[in-house]
C-alpha cells in the first residue's frame, strides 16, 4: 500500500448517514487505497444485500465513496473512499490505462528507445539509459530509473539484450566494478529473432498435437499436414527457375 | 493422450515424470535402473527393426522395457522360440547393443546359490547407430582413406578381430600389402582412440554389498553416496582397464626360429619391451584374436566439445570460440570421462600457444585472448591460469533449445514468462510474473495454465486463511522433470521424421529405382528435386540428433 495521510475518520457534520451507511463507510475507509469488493462488504458486515446496495448508492451520491476498476477482476464492483487514489494492485500500475489494459504499444515504444540507446552506448547501466532517454526529451511524462530498469529487464527476457556484471576492465572500463550493465545480444543487421533451435525448426517441435501423434494413428507422421505443407513448400522453392537442386551422379 | 496434472490446494502440483516408461518388469539383477523414456524405447525399437528386422527388435524392446532378463525370461515374455531368442541376442551382442553378465542368486534354505546369465540392453549404443555418418565424418577429417574403410567395416560388423579385418581387406590385394595396411590403419585408429578392445563378454556382478563402496559425489562438501544403476555396474565390470583398452599386439613370426614374438603399441605412444609379452597375455591381449569395436566415448567427447564451441560462437563471438576451442584441445587428453564439469586450469601462455596454431587464432593478440577468456566467464586462478565451466555452457545451450520451442509453440509473451522463471529458478507468484514480464494481467493466467498443462511449468497453490480465504498461484520451471520430458518429445520427433522420410522415399520408389539412362527431362528434374528434399529432411534429422545429444548431455 502507498503511504498516504490517514484521513479523519469522522464524518463531516454536514453529511448525515444511517447506521448502516456509517458501518459501510467506516469499513471502506479502513481499506484505504486497496478499497473493498461489494461482496466482501456484505460478508464482513453481515448486513442484508439490499441494505448494502442501497447504502452504497447513497454514499456514492453523497460523494463519500467512488467505484473503481479492479484490473484483475473487472466484473467486480470495487469501492474506495473518495480521498484515496486506487493502489497499483487495483490499477495495474503505471503501465496500465484507465480501462485496465496493459499499454503494450507504449511499452514496445519504450523498449525500442532503450534498445537504441544501449546499442549506441555499446555497454550501459540502467542509469545511463534512463539519463539518455530523459535528455532526448522523447517522453512527455518522466519515468524513474527504476521504471526504465523494468523495461530494460524485459528486453533481457526478450533476449534482445544481455545482462552482465562489470569487471572494470576492457569494454567495462567506464563502469564501476560489480555494477549490472547491458549490451545488445545481436547486431542491428542480424535477424530479428534468435537462432531457431533444432526441435523448433521442424513441424513436430511446434505441433500442438504431438502428444496425440502416433504411427498408424489418426494423427501420424505419414499423414501429417504440417509435414505435407513443409515438403510442398520445399518442392515449390526447388521448382523456382532461380534455384538449382542437387544433381546426382 | 497427455492428461492434465492434478493440483491440490495444499501441496505441490508436479508436472510428473510422464516421459519415463515406468516399466514394471523383473529386476533380477538387482539395483535400480532408470529406464529410457517411452519414445526413447520406441525410437530404439525402430532403429533395431530397420537394421536387423522385427524379431531382433522384439527381443531388444523386451529388454528395454523390462530391464535385464535371463534367456528363459526373454523367451517367456516375447513368446518366441529359444533358438530365435538366442540368435537375436547374438546379433545384438555382436552389434554392441546388448551386454551379457552373470549374477549370483542366493539359494533358499538348504540350497546353494546359483549363477545365471542375464542380458542388458544398451540404450545409448542403440541410439548411437544413427550417428555413424557423423563418426565417419570425424575419422575422414583426421585420418586417411584406409583408416576410414577399416572404421566403416567395424561400424558395419559391430566387432572384428584383426584377422577378420585383414581378411576383409585382402580381396583384390596381395596378402602382405593388405596385412601391413590393415595393421597400420588399426594402429592409427587406436592411437586416436577411435577404436577400442571389446568389453568382457560376460563379467560377473557381485551383490552390491560385496563390491567397493558406492560412488560418492565429489562436487560439493556433502558426501552423498549415490547408488550405481545396474547398467553402470555392468559396464564398469565389463570395460577393460585403461592400459589394455587401446593396446595393440601384432604377432610376427620370424623365419629363423619360427617363434612368435610380439610388438605392442600403446595408444598414448609408449613403448613396451618385448619380454612384456607374458604380461600382455595376462592382460588377455592375444594379438590378432582380440576383438575391436568403435570407441563411442571418444566421439561423444568430441561432439560435446564441438557443441560448447558452437554455442559460444553463436552467443558471444568468434574470439571466444577460438579461446574455448584451444582450451578444450589442450585438456582433451587429460579428461578421463565425457561429462567433465570443468576444464583443467591452464596458463594464459599455454592457451595462447594453442590459439596461435589455428588460422583463426593467428591474428589474436594476448589482450584479445584475455578479453575473450573474461567474456567466457573463465575462473581465473593464480599465475593467470584459467578454467572454464563446461557444465554451465551445456546448460545454457539446453536452455536456448527449450526457449526456442516455447517461443515457436506459444509465442513471445510465453517466451518472456518462461525465461523469467528459468532464470529465477524459484517459485514466483502470478502477479509478480505479470509485472516483470509485462504480460497483461488478464492474459497471464491463460498463458501460464497452457504452459503448465503441457508440462513446461510446475505450479503450487497457496491458500491464505484469514477474514477471507485468498488463493495464490506460484509457478516455477522445474528442470528435473522438464528436461526428460523435452528429451522424450525429441525422441518422438526424430522417430516421426525418420518415418516421414521413409514414407516419402517409398512413395517414389519406382522413380528412385529407375536406371539413370531412363531418367531424362521432367523425370530427371523430379528425381533431383526428390533427392534435395530428402537431403533437407535428413539434414533436419542430423540437427535434431545434435539436440538429442545435447539433452542427453552426450
Amino acid at each position: 500500500m502507498s503511504k498516504r495521510k490517514r484521513p479523519d475518520s469522522n464524518v463531516p457534520p454536514s453529511q448525515s448517514m444511517t447506521e448502516q451507511e456509517k458501518i459501510l463507510y467506516s469499513l471502506i475507509q479502513s481499506k484505504q487505497d486497496s478499497g473493498i469488493w461489494s461482496r466482501d462488504m456484505k460478508r464482513e458486515t453481515s448486513l442484508p444485500d439490499n441494505v448494502v446496495d442501497k447504502s452504497l448508492k447513497s454514499l456514492l451520491s453523497k460523494g463519500l465513496i467512488k467505484e473503481v476498476v479492479n484490473v484483475q477482476f473487472k466484473g467486480r464492483k470495487h469501492y474506495l473512499a473518495s480521498e484515496f487514489e486506487p493502489s497499483p494492485e487495483l490499477t495495474g500500475g503505471k503501465w496500465y490505462n484507465e480501462e485496465g489494459r496493459l499499454e503494450s504499444e507504449f511499452i514496445n515504444f519504450l523498449k525500442d528507445q532503450c534498445l537504441k540507446h544501449i546499442r549506441n552506448l555499446k555497454i550501459a547501466t540502467v542509469d545511463m539509459v534512463a539519463d539518455t532517454i530523459q535528455r532526448s526529451r522523447v517522453l512527455k511524462v518522466e519515468y524513474s530509473s527504476h521504471e526504465i530498469g523494468d523495461i530494460v529487464r524485459a528486453l533481457v527476457l526478450d533476449n534482445d539484450v544481455i545482462e552482465m556484471r562489470s569487471n572494470g576492465v576492457g569494454e567495462f572500463a567506464s563502469i564501476p566494478t560489480g555494477r549490472m550493465c547491458y549490451k545488445c545480444s545481436r547486431s542491428p543487421d542480424a535477424a530479428k529473432e534468435a537462432r531457431v533451435g533444432a526441435m523448433a525448426s521442424i513441424p513436430c517441435g511446434v505441433c500442438p498435437r504431438i502428444a496425440h501423434c502416433t504411427p498408424g494413428g489418426i494423427i501420424s507422421p505419414t499423414t501429417c499436414e504440417y509435414y505435407t505443407s513443409k515438403i510442398r513448400t520445399m518442392d515449390s522453392l526447388l521448382s523456382h527457375p532461380g534455384i538449382r537442386p542437387v544433381t546426382c551422379a | 493422450m497427455r492428461g492434465v496434472p492434478p493440483c491440490s490446494s495444499r501441496s505441490k502440483s508436479r508436472s510428473g515424470s510422464r516421459s519415463r516408461s515406468g516399466s514394471g518388469g523383473s529386476r533380477e539383477g538387482g539395483g535400480t535402473m532408470v529406464p529410457p523414456s517411452q519414445y526413447g524405447i520406441k525410437y530404439a525399437g525402430h532403429i533395431i527393426s530397420s537394421h536387423f528386422g522385427d524379431l531382433v527388435a522384439k527381443v531388444c524392446e523386451c529388454l528395454l522395457r523390462r530391464g535385464p532378463l535371463t534367456h528363459q525370461n526373454i523367451v517367456r515374455f516375447t513368446e518366441m522360440s529359444a533358438s530365435q531368442v538366442k540368435n537375436c541376442l547374438l546379433v545384438l551382442i555382436q552389434q554392441n547393443c546388448v551386454q551379457a553378465f552373470s549374477v549370483e542368486h542366493p539359494g533358499g534354505v538348504g540350497d546353494t546359490s546359483r549363477r545365471s546369465t542375464e542380458y542388458l540392453a544398451l540404450f545409448d549404443n542403440i541410439i548411437h547407430r544413427m550417428r555413424f555418418p557423423k563418426f565417419v565424418a570425424v575419422v575422414s577429417q583426421e585420418l586417411d582413406k584406409e583408416c576410414v574403410e577399416l572404421f566403416q567395416g567395424l561400424l558395419q560388423h559391430g566387432r572384428l578381430t584383426l584377422e577378420k579385418m585383414i581378411d576383409r581387406a585382402k580381396s583384390g590385394q596381395e596378402d602382405s600389402t593388405a596385412q601391413d595396411a590393415t595393421r597400420e590403419a588399426l594402429s592409427k585408429l587406436a592411437n586416436a582412440r577411435f577404436v577400442e578392445h571389446c568389453p568382457d563378454p560376460e563379467p560377473h556382478l557381485s551383490p552390491p554389498s560385496e563390491e567397493a563402496p558406492a560412488r560418492k559425489r565429489t562436487k560439493s562438501s556433502k558426501m552423498v553416496a549415490e547408488p550405481e544403476t545396474i547398467e553402470e555396474r555392468v559396464l564398469a565390470a565389463a570395460t577393460p582397464m585403461e592400459a589394455k583398452r587401446f593396446l595393440i599386439i601384432f604377432d610376427t613370426t620370424t623365419e629363423e626360429d619360427g617363434q612368435k614374438t610380439g610388438d605392442s603399441f600403446l595408444g598414448v605412444g609408449e613403448k613396451r619391451k618385448s619380454d612384456a609379452l607374458e604380461s600382455n597375455k595376462e592382460l588377455g591381449s592375444d594379438g590378432e584374436q582380440v576383438l575391436w569395436r568403435v570407441n563411442v566415448q571418444e566421439f561423444m567427447h568430441r561432439f560435446r566439445h564441438k557443441a560448447c564451441v558452437e554455442n559460444v560462437r553463436e552467443r558471444l563471438d568468434g574470439g571466444a570460440a577460438v579461446a574455448l576451442s584451444a582450451m578444450l584441445e589442450i585438456s582433451k587428453s587429460m579428461e578421463k570421462k565425457v561429462k567433465t564439469d570443468n576444464s583443467v586450469p591452464l596458463s594464459i601462455n599455454t592457451i595462447y600457444e594453442e590459439v596461435m596454431k589455428g588460422e583463426a587464432g593467428r591474428a589474436m593478440t594476448l589482450d584479445h585472448l584475455r578479453a575473450s577468456l573474461v567474456m567466457l566467464g573463465c575462473e581465473k586462478g593464480v599465475d593467470e591460469s584459467y578454467k572454464i565451466d563446461l557444465k554451465n555452457i551445456i546448460e545454457q545451450a539446453q536452455n536456448e533449445e527449450v526457449e526456442s520451442i516455447v517461443l515457436k509453440r506459444y509465442g513471445q509473451e510465453a517466451y518472456r514468462i518462461f525465461r523469467l522463471l528459468s532464470k529465477a529458478n524459484c517459485l514466483l507468484e502470478t502477479g509478480k510474473i505479470s509485472d516483470t514480464a509485462f504480460v497483461d494481467k488478464k492474459e497471464i493466467s491463460k498463458i501460464l495454465f497452457r504452459l503448465w498443462k503441457d508440462q513446461f511449468l510446475h505450479m503450487e497453490k497457496i491458500v491464505v486463511t484469514g477474514p477471507r480465504q485468498t488463493q495464490f498461484l506460484l509457478w516455477k520451471v522445474d528442470k528435473t522433470t522438464l528436461w526428460p520430458h523435452v528429451l522424450d518429445e525429441m525422441y518422438h520427433a526424430v522417430l516421426n521424421l525418420n518415418l516421414r522420410v521413409a514414407y516419402e522415399l517409398e512413395k517414389e520408389n519406382e522413380l528412385l529405382n529407375l536406371p539413370i539412362e531412363k531418367r531424362s527431362g521432367p523425370l530427371e528434374k523430379r528425381y533431383n528435386r526428390l533427392r534435395t528434399v530428402r537431403l533437407l529432411l535428413e539434414s533436419s534429422l542430423m540437427k535434431l540428433d545434435d539436440a538429442i545429444m545435447l539433452f542427453h548431455d552426450f
